[in-house]
Protein backbone atom coordinates (compact mmCIF):
# COMPACT_ATOMS: atom_id res chain seq x y z
CA UNK A 1 0.00 0.00 0.00
CA UNK A 2 1.47 3.42 -1.07
CA UNK A 3 0.93 7.14 0.57
CA UNK A 4 -1.38 8.46 -2.18
CA UNK A 5 -3.81 5.39 -1.44
CA UNK A 6 -3.95 6.36 1.80
CA UNK A 7 -4.27 10.12 0.88
CA UNK A 8 -7.19 9.19 -1.39
CA UNK A 9 -8.73 6.95 0.88
CA UNK A 10 -12.75 7.61 0.91
CA UNK A 11 -14.72 9.74 3.70
CA UNK A 12 -15.83 7.68 6.46
CA UNK A 13 -18.99 10.28 7.29
CA UNK A 14 -22.15 9.46 5.67
CA UNK A 15 -23.56 12.92 5.66
CA UNK A 16 -19.99 15.48 5.36
CA UNK A 17 -20.81 18.58 5.87
CA UNK A 18 -20.85 21.99 3.94
CA UNK A 19 -18.32 24.55 4.91
CA UNK A 20 -21.52 27.31 5.92
CA UNK A 21 -23.21 24.65 7.47
CA UNK A 22 -20.30 23.45 10.24
CA UNK A 23 -19.86 27.77 10.26
CA UNK A 24 -23.46 28.43 11.32
CA UNK A 25 -23.57 24.79 13.96
CA UNK A 26 -20.71 27.00 15.84
CA UNK A 27 -22.78 29.58 15.87
CA UNK A 28 -25.57 27.29 17.48
CA UNK A 29 -23.35 25.65 19.45
CA UNK A 30 -22.46 28.89 21.25
CA UNK A 31 -26.33 29.85 21.58
CA UNK A 32 -27.61 27.10 22.73
CA UNK A 33 -27.91 28.35 26.47
CA UNK A 34 -29.63 31.31 25.74
CA UNK A 35 -28.70 33.33 28.17
CA UNK A 36 -24.94 34.12 28.09
CA UNK A 37 -25.55 36.00 24.72
CA UNK A 38 -29.26 37.04 25.17
CA UNK A 39 -30.89 36.62 28.51
CA UNK A 40 -27.87 37.78 30.96
CA UNK A 41 -27.09 40.59 29.31
CA UNK A 42 -30.71 42.30 28.97
CA UNK A 43 -31.71 41.31 32.89
CA UNK A 44 -28.46 43.93 33.40
CA UNK A 45 -30.06 46.19 31.30
CA UNK A 46 -33.06 45.53 32.92
CA UNK A 47 -31.83 46.34 36.56
CA UNK A 48 -29.64 49.27 35.40
CA UNK A 49 -32.85 50.69 34.46
CA UNK A 50 -34.47 50.05 37.12
CA UNK A 51 -31.44 51.96 39.61
CA UNK A 52 -30.82 54.59 37.31
CA UNK A 53 -35.25 55.30 37.84
CA UNK A 54 -34.19 55.26 41.20
CA UNK A 55 -31.29 57.87 41.37
CA UNK A 56 -32.95 60.16 38.74
CA UNK A 57 -35.68 60.62 41.18
CA UNK A 58 -33.45 61.36 43.99
CA UNK A 59 -31.50 63.73 41.87
CA UNK A 60 -35.23 65.06 41.24
CA UNK A 61 -36.01 65.70 44.31
CA UNK A 62 -32.64 67.04 45.71
CA UNK A 63 -32.31 69.80 42.93
CA UNK A 64 -35.85 70.23 42.61
CA UNK A 65 -37.14 69.01 39.30
CA UNK A 66 -36.07 66.70 36.74
CA UNK A 67 -36.84 67.51 32.81
CA UNK A 68 -35.03 70.89 32.69
CA UNK A 69 -32.13 71.25 30.46
CA UNK A 70 -29.60 71.01 33.15
CA UNK A 71 -31.39 67.50 34.18
CA UNK A 72 -31.34 65.85 30.97
CA UNK A 73 -27.54 67.23 30.70
CA UNK A 74 -26.46 65.48 33.68
CA UNK A 75 -27.68 62.34 33.66
CA UNK A 76 -25.67 62.12 29.85
CA UNK A 77 -22.52 60.95 32.45
CA UNK A 78 -24.41 57.59 33.84
CA UNK A 79 -22.38 54.62 32.47
CA UNK A 80 -25.56 52.83 32.84
CA UNK A 81 -26.50 52.31 29.50
CA UNK A 82 -22.99 50.41 29.56
CA UNK A 83 -23.24 48.53 32.52
CA UNK A 84 -23.71 44.86 30.62
CA UNK A 85 -19.99 45.73 28.77
CA UNK A 86 -18.15 44.35 31.62
CA UNK A 87 -20.00 40.74 31.50
CA UNK A 88 -19.77 40.95 27.35
CA UNK A 89 -16.03 41.58 27.90
CA UNK A 90 -15.87 37.96 30.37
CA UNK A 91 -18.54 36.58 27.45
CA UNK A 92 -15.84 37.07 25.17
CA UNK A 93 -13.21 35.34 26.93
CA UNK A 94 -15.24 32.34 27.65
CA UNK A 95 -16.06 32.00 24.12
CA UNK A 96 -12.41 31.13 23.79
CA UNK A 97 -11.13 30.13 27.28
CA UNK A 98 -14.13 27.36 27.11
CA UNK A 99 -15.90 27.31 23.38
CA UNK A 100 -12.62 26.13 22.14
CA UNK A 101 -12.22 22.96 23.80
CA UNK A 102 -15.94 21.45 23.48
CA UNK A 103 -15.93 22.65 19.42
CA UNK A 104 -12.22 20.49 19.32
CA UNK A 105 -14.05 17.37 21.22
CA UNK A 106 -17.20 17.39 19.24
CA UNK A 107 -14.48 17.58 15.80
CA UNK A 108 -15.21 21.19 14.79
CA UNK A 109 -11.65 22.58 12.94
CA UNK A 110 -9.73 25.84 14.45
CA UNK A 111 -11.09 27.60 10.99
CA UNK A 112 -14.51 26.97 11.56
CA UNK A 113 -14.80 27.33 15.30
CA UNK A 114 -13.31 30.72 15.06
CA UNK A 115 -15.48 31.62 11.93
CA UNK A 116 -18.62 31.03 13.71
CA UNK A 117 -17.35 32.84 16.55
CA UNK A 118 -16.64 35.88 14.58
CA UNK A 119 -20.10 35.45 12.41
CA UNK A 120 -21.88 35.10 16.56
CA UNK A 121 -20.09 38.41 17.47
CA UNK A 122 -21.11 40.04 14.20
CA UNK A 123 -24.73 39.16 14.50
CA UNK A 124 -25.16 39.72 18.39
CA UNK A 125 -22.99 43.05 18.31
CA UNK A 126 -25.53 44.01 15.05
CA UNK A 127 -28.90 42.86 17.18
CA UNK A 128 -27.07 44.64 20.39
CA UNK A 129 -27.03 47.99 18.23
CA UNK A 130 -29.82 48.23 16.87
CA UNK A 131 -31.77 47.33 20.14
CA UNK A 132 -29.89 50.09 21.93
CA UNK A 133 -30.07 52.76 18.81
CA UNK A 134 -33.77 52.26 18.83
CA UNK A 135 -34.13 52.07 22.77
CA UNK A 136 -32.36 55.82 22.58
CA UNK A 137 -35.14 57.47 20.48
CA UNK A 138 -37.98 55.77 22.00
CA UNK A 139 -36.33 57.45 24.99
CA UNK A 140 -36.50 60.79 22.73
CA UNK A 141 -39.78 60.32 21.68
CA UNK A 142 -41.30 59.43 24.76
CA UNK A 143 -39.54 62.70 27.08
CA UNK A 144 -37.58 59.66 28.79
CA UNK A 145 -39.76 57.03 29.47
CA UNK A 146 -42.52 59.70 30.79
CA UNK A 147 -40.56 60.62 33.55
CA UNK A 148 -37.65 62.49 32.68
CA UNK A 149 -35.59 59.62 33.00
CA UNK A 150 -32.66 59.18 30.36
CA UNK A 151 -30.39 56.31 30.61
CA UNK A 152 -30.01 55.56 27.08
CA UNK A 153 -29.54 58.86 25.84
CA UNK A 154 -26.35 58.81 27.45
CA UNK A 155 -22.34 59.39 27.11
CA UNK A 156 -21.78 59.89 23.03
CA UNK A 157 -25.77 58.21 22.39
CA UNK A 158 -28.51 60.06 21.23
CA UNK A 159 -26.23 63.04 19.83
CA UNK A 160 -25.69 62.82 16.60
CA UNK A 161 -29.17 60.28 15.63
CA UNK A 162 -30.11 57.29 14.45
CA UNK A 163 -27.76 55.95 12.19
CA UNK A 164 -24.49 56.99 14.38
CA UNK A 165 -26.12 55.66 17.31
CA UNK A 166 -26.26 52.49 15.17
CA UNK A 167 -23.17 52.32 14.12
CA UNK A 168 -20.96 53.58 17.26
CA UNK A 169 -22.97 50.84 19.35
CA UNK A 170 -22.03 48.38 16.84
CA UNK A 171 -18.35 48.75 16.75
CA UNK A 172 -18.09 49.03 20.55
CA UNK A 173 -19.46 45.88 21.30
CA UNK A 174 -17.49 44.27 18.54
CA UNK A 175 -14.33 45.65 19.68
CA UNK A 176 -15.41 44.41 23.29
CA UNK A 177 -16.03 40.80 22.14
CA UNK A 178 -13.24 41.21 19.91
CA UNK A 179 -10.59 42.33 22.74
CA UNK A 180 -12.44 39.64 25.05
CA UNK A 181 -11.42 36.86 22.87
CA UNK A 182 -7.76 37.82 21.61
CA UNK A 183 -6.71 37.71 25.10
CA UNK A 184 -8.28 34.25 26.03
CA UNK A 185 -6.74 33.20 22.42
CA UNK A 186 -3.38 34.70 23.51
CA UNK A 187 -3.54 32.83 26.21
CA UNK A 188 -4.95 29.82 24.85
CA UNK A 189 -2.31 29.31 22.20
CA UNK A 190 0.79 31.01 24.51
CA UNK A 191 -0.65 30.37 27.97
CA UNK A 192 1.05 32.28 30.89
CA UNK A 193 4.75 33.53 29.23
CA UNK A 194 1.84 35.14 26.27
CA UNK A 195 -0.54 37.28 29.00
CA UNK A 196 3.25 38.51 30.27
CA UNK A 197 4.28 39.52 26.74
CA UNK A 198 0.70 40.98 26.19
CA UNK A 199 0.07 42.94 29.04
CA UNK A 200 3.34 44.25 29.09
CA UNK A 201 3.43 45.01 25.58
CA UNK A 202 0.32 46.93 25.53
CA UNK A 203 1.34 49.10 28.75
CA UNK A 204 4.82 50.12 27.28
CA UNK A 205 2.73 51.17 23.72
CA UNK A 206 0.14 52.94 26.25
CA UNK A 207 2.99 54.85 28.40
CA UNK A 208 5.39 55.83 25.42
CA UNK A 209 2.65 57.25 23.36
CA UNK A 210 1.34 59.07 26.44
CA UNK A 211 5.44 59.91 26.92
CA UNK A 212 5.93 60.64 23.18
CA UNK A 213 2.41 63.03 22.94
CA UNK A 214 4.07 64.88 26.12
CA UNK A 215 7.47 65.70 25.46
CA UNK A 216 6.20 66.81 21.73
CA UNK A 217 3.73 69.00 23.57
CA UNK A 218 1.00 67.71 21.51
CA UNK A 219 -1.76 67.23 23.64
CA UNK A 220 -4.01 70.37 22.21
CA UNK A 221 -3.19 68.71 18.62
CA UNK A 222 -4.67 65.13 19.66
CA UNK A 223 -7.47 66.99 21.64
CA UNK A 224 -8.24 68.85 17.85
CA UNK A 225 -7.64 66.21 15.61
CA UNK A 226 -10.08 64.04 18.14
CA UNK A 227 -12.88 67.00 17.80
CA UNK A 228 -12.25 67.07 13.76
CA UNK A 229 -13.19 63.42 14.04
CA UNK A 230 -16.53 63.46 15.23
CA UNK A 231 -18.19 60.81 16.94
CA UNK A 232 -18.68 59.12 13.74
CA UNK A 233 -14.92 59.40 12.86
CA UNK A 234 -13.48 58.20 16.21
CA UNK A 235 -15.73 54.85 16.57
CA UNK A 236 -14.64 54.17 12.61
CA UNK A 237 -11.16 54.57 13.59
CA UNK A 238 -12.27 52.14 16.61
CA UNK A 239 -12.81 49.60 13.75
CA UNK A 240 -9.09 49.15 13.37
CA UNK A 241 -8.22 47.87 17.17
CA UNK A 242 -11.42 45.54 16.46
CA UNK A 243 -9.85 44.37 12.87
CA UNK A 244 -6.38 43.56 14.86
CA UNK A 245 -8.14 41.83 17.56
CA UNK A 246 -10.11 39.55 15.24
CA UNK A 247 -7.49 38.81 12.26
CA UNK A 248 -4.92 38.68 15.22
CA UNK A 249 -6.96 36.26 17.21
CA UNK A 250 -7.58 34.28 13.76
CA UNK A 251 -4.18 33.47 13.37
CA UNK A 252 -3.63 32.86 16.89
CA UNK A 253 -5.86 30.31 17.35
CA UNK A 254 -5.06 28.02 14.11
CA UNK A 255 -2.16 26.75 16.33
CA UNK A 256 -3.31 26.59 19.67
CA UNK A 257 -4.02 23.86 21.57
CA UNK A 258 -6.52 23.29 24.52
CA UNK A 259 -5.30 22.64 27.48
CA UNK A 260 -5.25 19.40 29.46
CA UNK B 1 -0.04 -6.66 6.44
CA UNK B 2 -2.25 -6.80 3.29
CA UNK B 3 -4.18 -3.88 4.78
CA UNK B 4 -6.17 -1.91 2.12
CA UNK B 5 -7.26 2.00 2.71
CA UNK B 6 -10.20 1.40 3.49
CA UNK B 7 -9.60 -1.32 6.30
CA UNK B 8 -7.17 1.53 8.13
CA UNK B 9 -8.92 4.02 10.13
CA UNK B 10 -5.31 5.12 11.43
CA UNK B 11 -1.82 5.20 10.38
CA UNK B 12 0.59 6.51 12.22
CA UNK B 13 4.39 6.19 11.20
CA UNK B 14 7.68 7.53 13.52
CA UNK B 15 5.18 10.16 15.36
CA UNK B 16 7.01 11.88 18.31
CA UNK B 17 5.40 15.18 20.40
CA UNK B 18 7.79 16.89 22.31
CA UNK B 19 6.59 19.21 24.47
CA UNK B 20 9.94 21.46 25.33
CA UNK B 21 12.42 19.40 26.05
CA UNK B 22 9.94 16.49 27.57
CA UNK B 23 9.30 13.78 24.60
CA UNK B 24 5.95 12.68 24.96
CA UNK B 25 5.44 10.16 21.80
CA UNK B 26 8.79 8.69 20.54
CA UNK B 27 8.51 7.94 17.62
CA UNK B 28 5.74 5.64 17.67
CA UNK B 29 4.08 3.82 14.56
CA UNK B 30 0.95 1.57 14.58
CA UNK B 31 -2.45 1.44 12.67
CA UNK B 32 -6.05 1.45 13.67
CA UNK B 33 -7.91 -1.50 11.75
CA UNK B 34 -11.77 -0.05 10.95
CA UNK B 35 -14.96 -1.44 13.10
CA UNK B 36 -12.30 -2.82 16.01
CA UNK B 37 -12.55 -2.24 19.47
CA UNK B 38 -9.04 -1.09 20.80
CA UNK B 39 -7.49 -0.43 23.91
CA UNK B 40 -5.29 1.85 24.99
CA UNK B 41 -3.12 0.76 28.33
CA UNK B 42 -0.44 2.79 29.79
CA UNK B 43 0.34 4.55 33.08
CA UNK B 44 -0.52 8.12 34.01
CA UNK B 45 1.51 10.05 31.77
CA UNK B 46 2.69 7.26 29.24
CA UNK B 47 1.27 9.55 26.73
CA UNK B 48 -2.15 7.86 26.51
CA UNK B 49 -3.96 11.61 26.13
CA UNK B 50 -1.23 13.29 23.88
CA UNK B 51 -1.14 10.38 21.79
CA UNK B 52 -5.40 10.62 21.23
CA UNK B 53 -5.05 14.78 21.04
CA UNK B 54 -2.45 13.93 18.38
CA UNK B 55 -4.95 11.34 16.37
CA UNK B 56 -7.72 13.79 16.64
CA UNK B 57 -5.95 16.90 15.70
CA UNK B 58 -5.82 19.02 19.03
CA UNK B 59 -1.85 18.52 19.33
CA UNK B 60 0.01 19.11 16.70
CA UNK B 61 3.43 16.48 15.49
CA UNK B 62 6.27 17.33 16.16
CA UNK B 63 7.52 15.09 13.17
CA UNK B 64 6.79 11.82 11.85
CA UNK B 65 3.51 10.90 9.96
CA UNK B 66 -0.15 10.44 11.32
CA UNK B 67 -3.20 9.53 8.91
CA UNK B 68 -6.69 9.40 10.18
CA UNK B 69 -8.68 8.39 7.49
CA UNK B 70 -6.60 8.08 5.04
CA UNK B 71 -5.82 12.13 5.59
CA UNK B 72 -4.05 14.25 8.26
CA UNK B 73 -6.71 14.82 10.65
CA UNK B 74 -5.19 18.54 11.45
CA UNK B 75 -7.28 20.99 10.39
CA UNK B 76 -9.06 18.46 7.99
CA UNK B 77 -13.14 18.91 8.56
CA UNK B 78 -13.91 16.01 6.65
CA UNK B 79 -11.88 13.61 8.67
CA UNK B 80 -13.15 15.32 12.01
CA UNK B 81 -16.61 15.59 11.11
CA UNK B 82 -16.27 11.05 11.74
CA UNK B 83 -14.39 11.69 14.94
CA UNK B 84 -15.43 12.37 18.73
CA UNK B 85 -13.42 12.72 21.10
CA UNK B 86 -14.47 13.96 24.82
CA UNK B 87 -11.84 14.03 27.09
CA UNK B 88 -11.80 12.92 30.59
CA UNK B 89 -10.65 16.77 31.31
CA UNK B 90 -13.05 17.73 28.70
CA UNK B 91 -14.05 21.76 29.63
CA UNK B 92 -17.84 23.08 28.86
CA UNK B 93 -19.13 26.41 29.04
CA UNK B 94 -19.82 28.06 32.46
CA UNK B 95 -22.87 27.75 32.48
CA UNK B 96 -24.09 24.59 30.59
CA UNK B 97 -25.87 21.65 31.96
CA UNK B 98 -25.63 18.27 30.45
CA UNK B 99 -28.97 18.96 28.62
CA UNK B 100 -27.41 21.82 26.55
CA UNK B 101 -24.55 19.70 25.94
CA UNK B 102 -26.83 16.69 24.27
CA UNK B 103 -28.96 19.38 22.48
CA UNK B 104 -25.76 20.90 20.58
CA UNK B 105 -24.08 17.80 19.81
CA UNK B 106 -26.35 16.74 16.69
CA UNK B 107 -25.46 19.34 15.11
CA UNK B 108 -21.99 17.80 14.95
CA UNK B 109 -22.47 14.83 14.14
CA UNK B 110 -24.03 13.01 11.46
CA UNK B 111 -25.07 9.72 13.37
CA UNK B 112 -26.34 11.03 16.42
CA UNK B 113 -29.12 8.81 17.96
CA UNK B 114 -31.55 11.27 20.66
CA UNK B 115 -32.96 7.92 21.19
CA UNK B 116 -30.88 6.48 22.47
CA UNK B 117 -29.00 9.55 24.68
CA UNK B 118 -31.94 9.97 26.28
CA UNK B 119 -32.41 5.95 27.01
CA UNK B 120 -28.63 6.60 28.20
CA UNK B 121 -29.55 9.27 30.24
CA UNK B 122 -31.89 7.31 32.34
CA UNK B 123 -29.46 4.34 32.47
CA UNK B 124 -26.71 7.08 33.94
CA UNK B 125 -29.16 8.80 35.84
CA UNK B 126 -27.77 11.61 34.86
CA UNK B 127 -29.50 15.03 36.03
CA UNK B 128 -30.27 17.01 32.99
CA UNK B 129 -31.07 20.33 34.65
CA UNK B 130 -28.23 21.05 36.77
CA UNK B 131 -24.98 23.01 36.12
CA UNK B 132 -22.21 20.34 34.59
CA UNK B 133 -19.75 22.00 36.95
CA UNK B 134 -22.08 20.99 40.11
CA UNK B 135 -21.73 17.67 38.81
CA UNK B 136 -20.11 14.78 40.81
CA UNK B 137 -16.98 13.18 38.89
CA UNK B 138 -19.36 9.98 37.65
CA UNK B 139 -21.95 12.14 36.21
CA UNK B 140 -19.17 14.18 34.55
CA UNK B 141 -18.03 11.03 32.67
CA UNK B 142 -20.99 9.97 31.74
CA UNK B 143 -22.01 13.18 30.09
CA UNK B 144 -18.90 12.15 28.31
CA UNK B 145 -19.42 8.70 27.61
CA UNK B 146 -23.20 9.33 26.50
CA UNK B 147 -21.80 11.81 23.72
CA UNK B 148 -19.07 9.17 22.93
CA UNK B 149 -21.93 6.12 22.27
CA UNK B 150 -24.60 8.13 20.65
CA UNK B 151 -22.68 9.95 18.43
CA UNK B 152 -21.59 6.98 16.92
CA UNK B 153 -18.79 8.69 15.45
CA UNK B 154 -16.77 6.15 12.99
CA UNK B 155 -13.59 7.11 15.12
CA UNK B 156 -14.72 7.00 19.14
CA UNK B 157 -12.57 8.07 21.49
CA UNK B 158 -12.97 6.60 25.21
CA UNK B 159 -10.65 8.98 27.57
CA UNK B 160 -10.65 6.72 30.69
CA UNK B 161 -14.22 7.03 30.65
CA UNK B 162 -14.79 5.05 33.92
CA UNK B 163 -13.52 8.13 36.29
CA UNK B 164 -15.79 7.84 39.26
CA UNK B 165 -18.30 5.74 38.07
CA UNK B 166 -19.84 3.33 39.85
CA UNK B 167 -19.58 -0.41 39.37
CA UNK B 168 -23.06 -0.11 38.03
CA UNK B 169 -22.62 2.48 35.77
CA UNK B 170 -19.25 0.92 34.65
CA UNK B 171 -21.38 -2.67 33.68
CA UNK B 172 -23.98 -0.38 31.49
CA UNK B 173 -21.28 1.27 29.63
CA UNK B 174 -19.92 -1.39 28.84
CA UNK B 175 -22.93 -3.69 28.19
CA UNK B 176 -23.98 -0.50 26.05
CA UNK B 177 -21.27 -0.19 23.97
CA UNK B 178 -21.14 -4.12 23.21
CA UNK B 179 -24.54 -4.29 22.22
CA UNK B 180 -24.27 -0.56 19.91
CA UNK B 181 -21.17 -1.45 18.41
CA UNK B 182 -22.69 -5.04 17.25
CA UNK B 183 -25.59 -2.96 15.27
CA UNK B 184 -23.57 0.07 14.86
CA UNK B 185 -20.17 -1.66 14.23
CA UNK B 186 -17.42 1.59 14.42
CA UNK B 187 -13.83 2.18 15.69
CA UNK B 188 -13.30 2.72 18.92
CA UNK B 189 -10.11 3.14 20.77
CA UNK B 190 -10.61 3.04 24.52
CA UNK B 191 -8.06 4.20 26.95
CA UNK B 192 -8.01 2.76 30.06
CA UNK B 193 -6.22 1.28 33.64
CA UNK B 194 -8.79 -1.14 34.46
CA UNK B 195 -7.95 -3.65 31.96
CA UNK B 196 -9.63 -6.38 32.96
CA UNK B 197 -12.82 -5.01 33.79
CA UNK B 198 -12.53 -4.07 29.74
CA UNK B 199 -10.82 -7.50 28.58
CA UNK B 200 -13.97 -8.74 27.01
CA UNK B 201 -14.79 -5.77 25.15
CA UNK B 202 -10.66 -5.38 23.65
CA UNK B 203 -9.85 -6.74 20.56
CA UNK B 204 -6.53 -5.41 20.54
CA UNK B 205 -4.18 -4.34 22.54
CA UNK B 206 -1.88 -0.85 22.16
CA UNK B 207 0.19 -0.65 25.05
CA UNK B 208 2.46 2.88 25.87
CA UNK B 209 4.38 3.74 28.36
CA UNK B 210 7.05 6.56 28.46
CA UNK B 211 5.59 7.56 24.89
CA UNK B 212 6.19 4.23 23.30
CA UNK B 213 4.13 1.62 21.91
CA UNK B 214 5.41 -1.61 24.29
CA UNK B 215 2.56 -3.73 22.80
CA UNK B 216 0.89 -3.94 19.79
CA UNK B 217 -1.40 -7.48 19.55
CA UNK B 218 -4.37 -8.87 19.16
CA UNK B 219 -6.27 -9.43 22.42
CA UNK B 220 -6.81 -13.20 21.94
CA UNK B 221 -3.26 -13.67 20.63
CA UNK B 222 -1.75 -11.77 22.99
CA UNK B 223 -3.85 -14.18 26.11
CA UNK B 224 -2.36 -16.80 24.48
CA UNK B 225 1.01 -16.00 24.96
CA UNK B 226 1.06 -17.33 28.59
CA UNK B 227 -0.20 -19.45 30.50
CA UNK B 228 0.40 -19.55 34.25
CA UNK B 229 1.66 -23.27 35.51
CA UNK B 230 0.91 -24.12 39.60
CA UNK B 231 2.36 -27.03 41.46
CA UNK B 232 5.07 -28.55 43.61
CA UNK B 233 8.11 -26.25 43.72
CA UNK B 234 10.16 -28.85 42.57
CA UNK B 235 7.57 -30.37 39.49
CA UNK B 236 7.72 -26.64 38.66
CA UNK B 237 11.21 -25.93 38.06
CA UNK B 238 11.89 -28.92 36.09
CA UNK B 239 8.62 -27.90 33.90
CA UNK B 240 9.75 -24.21 33.39
CA UNK B 241 13.64 -25.05 33.07
CA UNK B 242 14.64 -23.40 29.90
CA UNK B 243 11.31 -21.72 29.35
CA UNK B 244 10.53 -18.12 28.81
CA UNK B 245 9.59 -17.53 32.33
CA UNK B 246 7.67 -14.04 32.92
CA UNK B 247 7.24 -13.75 36.34
CA UNK B 248 7.52 -16.32 38.95
CA UNK B 249 5.50 -16.49 42.61
CA UNK B 250 5.54 -19.30 45.12
CA UNK B 251 4.84 -20.31 48.81
CA UNK B 252 6.61 -22.83 50.90
CA UNK B 253 6.84 -25.40 48.72
CA UNK B 254 4.50 -24.55 45.93
CA UNK B 255 5.35 -22.54 42.88
CA UNK B 256 3.25 -20.47 39.98
CA UNK B 257 5.15 -19.47 37.77
CA UNK B 258 3.46 -17.82 34.23
CA UNK B 259 5.85 -18.66 31.09
CA UNK B 260 5.49 -17.69 27.58
CA UNK B 261 4.32 -19.29 24.71
CA UNK B 262 3.02 -22.92 25.75
CA UNK B 263 1.99 -25.72 22.52
CA UNK B 264 -1.19 -28.12 22.98
CA UNK B 265 1.49 -30.69 23.53
CA UNK B 266 3.87 -28.68 25.92
CA UNK B 267 0.20 -28.30 28.13
CA UNK B 268 -0.34 -32.20 27.83
CA UNK B 269 2.73 -32.12 29.23
CA UNK B 270 2.37 -30.24 32.08
CA UNK B 271 -0.86 -32.08 33.03
CA UNK B 272 0.80 -35.21 32.75
CA UNK B 273 3.36 -33.63 35.05
CA UNK B 274 0.85 -33.42 37.98
CA UNK B 275 0.87 -29.46 36.96
CA UNK B 276 -2.52 -26.99 36.69
CA UNK B 277 -2.64 -24.39 33.81
CA UNK B 278 -4.70 -21.74 34.82
CA UNK B 279 -5.29 -18.75 32.14
CA UNK B 280 -3.25 -15.17 32.74
CA UNK B 281 -5.78 -12.38 33.00
CA UNK B 282 -4.77 -9.74 30.43
CA UNK B 283 -4.20 -6.94 33.06
CA UNK B 284 -1.29 -9.36 35.03
CA UNK B 285 0.12 -10.08 31.88
CA UNK B 286 0.09 -6.69 30.57
CA UNK B 287 1.58 -5.82 33.99
CA UNK B 288 4.58 -8.42 33.97
CA UNK B 289 5.16 -7.82 30.27
CA UNK B 290 5.85 -4.06 30.99
CA UNK B 291 7.25 -4.57 34.23
CA UNK B 292 10.37 -6.78 32.88
CA UNK B 293 10.56 -4.72 29.62
CA UNK B 294 11.35 -2.11 32.07
CA UNK B 295 13.24 -3.55 34.41
CA UNK B 296 15.73 -5.21 31.43
CA UNK B 297 15.26 -2.06 28.41
CA UNK B 298 18.55 -3.17 27.27
CA UNK B 299 17.74 -6.64 26.99
CA UNK B 300 14.85 -7.75 25.82
CA UNK B 301 14.93 -11.33 25.78
CA UNK B 302 14.93 -11.39 29.46
CA UNK B 303 17.25 -13.31 30.58
CA UNK B 304 16.94 -12.84 33.85
CA UNK B 305 13.53 -13.34 35.46
CA UNK B 306 12.41 -10.26 37.84
CA UNK B 307 12.19 -12.05 41.81
CA UNK B 308 8.84 -12.19 43.23
CA UNK B 309 8.98 -9.10 45.57
CA UNK B 310 9.73 -6.16 43.00
CA UNK B 311 7.19 -7.58 40.83
CA UNK B 312 4.49 -7.46 43.68
CA UNK B 313 5.11 -4.19 44.10
CA UNK B 314 4.91 -3.14 40.71
CA UNK B 315 1.41 -4.78 40.68
CA UNK B 316 0.47 -2.90 43.49
CA UNK B 317 2.08 0.54 42.30
CA UNK B 318 0.00 0.12 39.08
CA UNK B 319 -3.26 -1.43 40.51
CA UNK B 320 -2.71 1.70 43.40
CA UNK B 321 -2.26 4.59 40.43
CA UNK B 322 -5.46 3.30 38.24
Amino acid sequence: MTTTDVLTGPAASVHPRTAPARIWNVVRLHLVDRRTYIGIPWLIVGLAFVITVFIAQIIGFTTGGLGTPEAIEGQRYSWAVLSPQWYLIVVGVQAISFGFPLALGFGVTRRDFYLGTALLFVLISAANALAFAVLTQLEQLTNGWYMHTYMFNALWLGVDGFWVDLFSFFVMQLLVFFIGASVATIYMRWRMSGMLVFWSALALTIVGTITLITFTSSWPTVAIWLAAQGIAGIFAWLLVPAAVAGFGGFLALRRATPKN
Amino acid sequence: MTLTDTDTAVRVVGLTKKFGTFTAIDDVSFTVERNKIYGLLGRNGAGKTTLMQLLTGQQFATSGTLDVFGASPVENARVLQSVCFIKESQKYPDSFRADHVFASAPWFFANWDAAFAARLVDDFRLPLKRPIKKLSRGQLSAVGVIVGLASRAPLTFFDEPYLGLDAVARQIFYDRLLEDYAEHPRTVILSTHLIDEVSNLLEHVLVIDEGRILMDQDADELRGTASTVVGKKTDVDAFVAGRDVISRDGIGGLASVTVGGLGEAERAAARAAGLELSPVSLQQLIVQRTTSTTATTASPASPASPTIDPTVTKIDAWSARS
